[in-house]
């Protein structure tokens, strides 16, 4: 059975920003919600690196495990989803999660923040498959349309990776056999000379 | 003696009222992302336990091509 995975290669990312934009436009998520972002250490310094961030769809997952009325469920296939109706906005997986993945659409008077979202590896939610009611609440389902998450098929230089675990870690381990990583990566001397390492 | 009018109508009327109707239809935005999670008036058609946990992925031609073109 496939395990959805994420794989998101430092050495490429450019911090272009394209995931988060695919993102936002493919599930039409508002001002304020982030499911994905970029994230970068040493920011105009050598050894620079970016990495794409969102829900990691954890196989033990810390945000399902102090979730107080049960609402995320695991899928067959590895993902980690969750049920807005039955989700009371208490902000638990927030504080549980280590990658900063669940989304609140506002903050109000005595902590109220509204249903959680999270990026849901474009694969719905706990309604039928691509119905309306299904975008409204959770956004497309491409998954269900044989497809996967826009933010990998947009990546422009192919650092985000998605889909099967077992294939895409093959992909990104036959790179790194071909062409290196970090400075030892072929053209890094070139770009950088050969004072600069990462 | 006046005549009835409306059974002289001719029955074009009615089919060009209906594409009137049917472009409005197709004009109205459809509806899109709600971030307060409500199902914006629709009524919920949720899965059951089981085929809410099924697997989604499938390994289609578009997938296949994914992985080939990342795969350099």
């Amino acid at each position: 059975m496939a395990r959805m995975k994420f794989l998101c290669d430092a050495d490429r990312c450019i911090e272009c920003n394209a995931c988060v934009t695919a993102c936002k436009n493919e599930h039409e998520v508002p001002w304020g919600i982030n499911r994905r972002r970029v994230v970068t250490i040493n920011d105009g310094k050598p050894g620079e690196r970016s990495i794409s961030m969102a829900c990691m769809h954890c196989t033990d997952a810390p945000c399902a495990a102090v979730c107080p009325v049960s609402c995320f469920y695991g899928t067959v296939d590895g993902l980690v989803l969750h049920d807005k109706d039955l989700c009371i906005g208490c902000g638990y997986c927030f504080y549980a999660c280590p990658f900063g993945a669940p989304q609140y659409p506002r903050v109000g008077n005595f902590g109220g923040r509204g249903k959680m979202d999270k990026c849901t590896y474009c694969a719905g939610g706990p309604q039928q498959d691509n119905t309306a009611v299904e975008y409204i609440q959770y956004g497309a389902n491409r998954l269900a349309e044989g497809k996967l998450p826009l933010c990998a098929e947009m990546c422009s230089t192919k650092a985000l990776l998605a889909g099967d675990g077992d294939i895409i870690a093959g992909i990104y381990k036959e790179r790194v056999q071909r062409r290196g990583f970090g400075s030892g990566a072929w053209g890094w001397r070139t770009a950088y000379g050969e004072t600069i390492t990462a | 003696m006046m005549r009835d009018r409306s059974e002289e109508k001719p029955a074009r009327r009615g089919l060009l009222g209906a594409a009137g109707v049917a472009i409005g239809l197709a004009a109205a935005p459809a509806a899109g992302f709600r971030a307060d999670g409500g199902t914006g008036g629709l009524p919920p058609e949720k899965e059951n336990e089981a085929a809410k946990r099924a697997p989604r992925y499938r390994e289609t031609d578009h997938v296949r091509a994914f992985y080939r073109t990342n795969s350099y």
